[in-house]
């Protein structure tokens, strides 16, 4: 697409990158309009639906998509167009409040602990070591269990498994600010940790922050999905797109099809906000996006590995 | 590390003895860093049933029966009027000698629960390491290979689809297409091994393969990225100006160096795979350790769930120390002029 030297150019250019730079990418185009139907869904769906989500029809099980049920209907005759929309709110807010929880722990902590002397950020690192060994959906279903079945507790559950991803991921570029030349001399000259922090560090890292925080939220939509496919948090007749896929999963003989409408939605929903990720991680020059690291470290070896991928911090 | 250090200058011994020791180290090394962490991840497992607000004694007693003295007696009993870091000590060490405790309900030992659904989840989640690496390790080799054809493309696109897929949507699509569309495996259940390879392995292959195929496209990804640029190498191009046939360069020298990233892929994507493991058990209607917790999480049967948790994290842990003991011997063997 581009000639050789441009390339070049763009890739050693600038550190600090502006929404306008990554939306020159055509994916992260295709991205973002699908994410503003997905948070127009997620706003409207419920006063947009065509018909009542909940409303029971026995004359029509099971059917194809026609004129009057444009996705079809299920197993109950409600139509899953409505369905679908009703249930983008849920799905969507659950996911977000997982990653703002991720977040607001995770980040502040990562560049506070490189500021806050060798112990907290070792006792820091081995917590957030121990949280990345609990796998995600068992450490959800059990604190389900302890704290009472609903999407908050869930939610709760997944944000703070989110944290240690956010942590590392900004500890690891802190540091690497943290170190540079000008943050020397601005402390030589005076300048407080606050300061260096605020003008020398955030700002820099930025960036990528905003690459986990969009991979990230594939994660969590992933999870609520997950969650509310295997009927954790929610009450029945409420529609969620996990449920929905659910729902469908017990009737695989009668309407074969129809779990691919809400499987697909996921699939599209999730893929763009990778695509993002993946949009921003390119208009990056490299070196300030760390590499993640493997998820428990043993050997010192491993610090030289080019390891790709924030995979394990999402999940 | 400093102990490895120690060890490799103490040049009298052997060389092989030296190595074994050296690796006996590191593995001890690798240990020492996992203890701190087992026992956070194991207290925080602890004190999630802690937190909750369940009263066991009442429950276990039923609502007649629970008067405040008979409560506090099996409270007693049960060990549970102790400070809490107490409780967690005499759970920890008793955990470290196979005693779970027992389920609250079913008076079954929890250990013996974990034990009779384990083969389930160690059967998918074996073939669908063994599913992932030979279709992602095909993959990714082929497009390195081939780099800018119509096949390396390919393989990108159908890479990008297939991590963008959950595994509960994946094993959908395969029992709506194996199974309901074309009858050709069966859609539910599990067999156990002892009533023939044949049945077990027609139950195992669609859940395995929901598994893998997220991971068998991180590793396609992954080991194409790496196989090309070690490609570039001059010791490769050294290799073949010295006419060593192409296929010995791959295996031995390219293959062997590329690996590394996609073991650790490997490694990092096991927590997903445990994920799936449980959509798998969902969509496939299989008796494991995710049904497991689910039915007790449902009842609030504590010792269970806190068995469950503790098994598959410690499952995680041992999974990364193998993994990072690989990739340790991988490196060293190549920077020792063994390997390469």
């Amino acid at each position: 697409m581009n000639s050789p030297g441009n390339r070049t150019r763009t890739r050693t250019r600038t550190t600090i990158v502006g929404p306008g730079s990554v939306l020159r990418l055509p994916s992260a185009k295709i991205a973002v309009v699908i994410l503003a139907a997905v948070i127009f869904l997620a706003v409207f769906g419920s006063v947009l639906a065509p018909q009542n989500p909940l409303s029971i029809n026995a004359n029509a099980l099971y059917q194809g998509p026609s004129l009057h049920h444009l996705l079809g209907t299920d197993y109950l005759g409600r139509d899953v167009l409505s369905r679908l929309m009703a249930g983008t709110r849920l799905s969507v807010l659950t996911a977000f409040e997982a990653v703002a929880i991720g977040l607001v722990i995770g980040s502040p902590l990562g560049v506070a602990t490189v500021f806050l002397g060798k112990w907290f950020d070792f006792a820091a690192n081995r917590v957030a070591d121990s949280l990345m060994t609990l796998p995600y959906i068992f450490f959800v279903v059990a604190v389900t269990a302890a704290l009472g079945n609903g999407l908050v507790q869930a939610m709760c559950a997944v944000g703070f498994l989110l944290w240690p991803g956010f942590f590392r991921i900004t500890r690891a570029a802190t540091l690497e600010f943290a170190r540079a030349q000008y943050v020397e001399a601005a402390e030589l000259l005076g300048a407080s940790k606050l300061h260096v922090i605020r003008v020398h560090v955030v700002r820099k890292v930025l960036p990528t922050m905003a690459v986990t925080t969009a991979s990230a939220a594939a994660a969590a939509l992933l999870a609520v999905s997950f969650l509310t496919f295997l009927g954790i948090g929610v009450v029945p007749p409420a529609p969620t797109w996990g449920g929905v896929l659910s729902s469908d999963l017990d009737y695989l003989s009668q309407a074969p099809w129809a779990p691919f409408i809400p499987g697909l939605l996921i699939a599209i929903t999730v893929g763009a906000l990778n695509a993002l990720a993946d949009a921003f991680r390119d208009r990056t020059s490299k070196g300030t996006l760390p590499v993640a690291d493997p998820v428990i470290k043993t050997h010192s070896t491993l610090e030289v590995l080019e390891v790709a991928g924030d995979r394990q911090s999402a999940a | 590390m400093a102990v490895l250090e120690l060890t490799s200058a103490a040049g009298a011994i052997s060389p092989r003895r030296r190595r074994a020791r050296a690796a006996a180290s590191r593995i001890g090394g690798g240990i020492a860093v996992l203890i701190p962490i087992v026992v956070l991840s194991s207290f925080i497992t602890y004190c999630l049933g802690a937190l909750s607000n369940s009263n066991p004694a009442a429950t276990i007693l039923g609502q007649d029966a629970a008067t405040p003295a008979a409560v506090a007696h099996l409270d007693k009993v049960l060990g549970l009027d102790k400070p809490l870091v107490v409780q967690y000590w005499d759970w920890l060490t008793q955990a470290l000698r196979g005693n779970l405790g027992v389920s609250y309900f079913t008076q079954i030992p929890v250990s013996q629960s974990i034990a009779q659904r384990l083969p389930v989840d160690l059967s998918i989640a074996i073939t669908a390491v063994v599913l992932a690496v030979l279709i992602g390790g095909t993959a990714g080799t082929f497009a390195a290979i081939h780099r800018g054809t119509w096949f390396d493309r390919g393989v990108t696109v159908v890479c990008s689809v297939v991590t963008t897929l959950p595994a509960f949507v994946v094993g959908i699509i395969l029992v709506v297409l194996f199974a309901v569309a074309a009858h050709l495996l069966p859609a539910e259940g599990y067999v156990g091994p002892s009533a023939g390879i044949w049945p077990w392995f027609e139950h195992i292959i669609l859940p395995s393969l929901a598994l893998a195929l997220q991971v068998a496209a991180d590793i396609a990804r992954q080991l194409r990225t790496s196989l090309v640029s070690v490609l570039e190498q001059n010791y490769i191009t050294g290799a073949r100006v010295r006419g060593l046939p192409y296929r010995r360069i791959l295996l031995r020298h390219a293959l062997r160096n590329a690996s590394g990233p996609a073991l650790t892929i490997l490694g990092n994507d096991f927590p997903i795979m445990l994920a799936g493991a449980v959509a798998a058990e969902v969509v496939f209607s299989l008796p494991g350790l995710g049904q497991l917790i689910l039915e007790s999480a449902q009842t609030r049967d504590i010792p269970v769930v806190q068995g469950v948790l503790l098994v598959v994290a410690t499952f995680v842990v041992v999974v990364n120390l193998v993994v990072n003991t690989l990739l340790n011997w991988l490196y060293r063997t190549n920077e020792d002029g063994i390997g390469a």
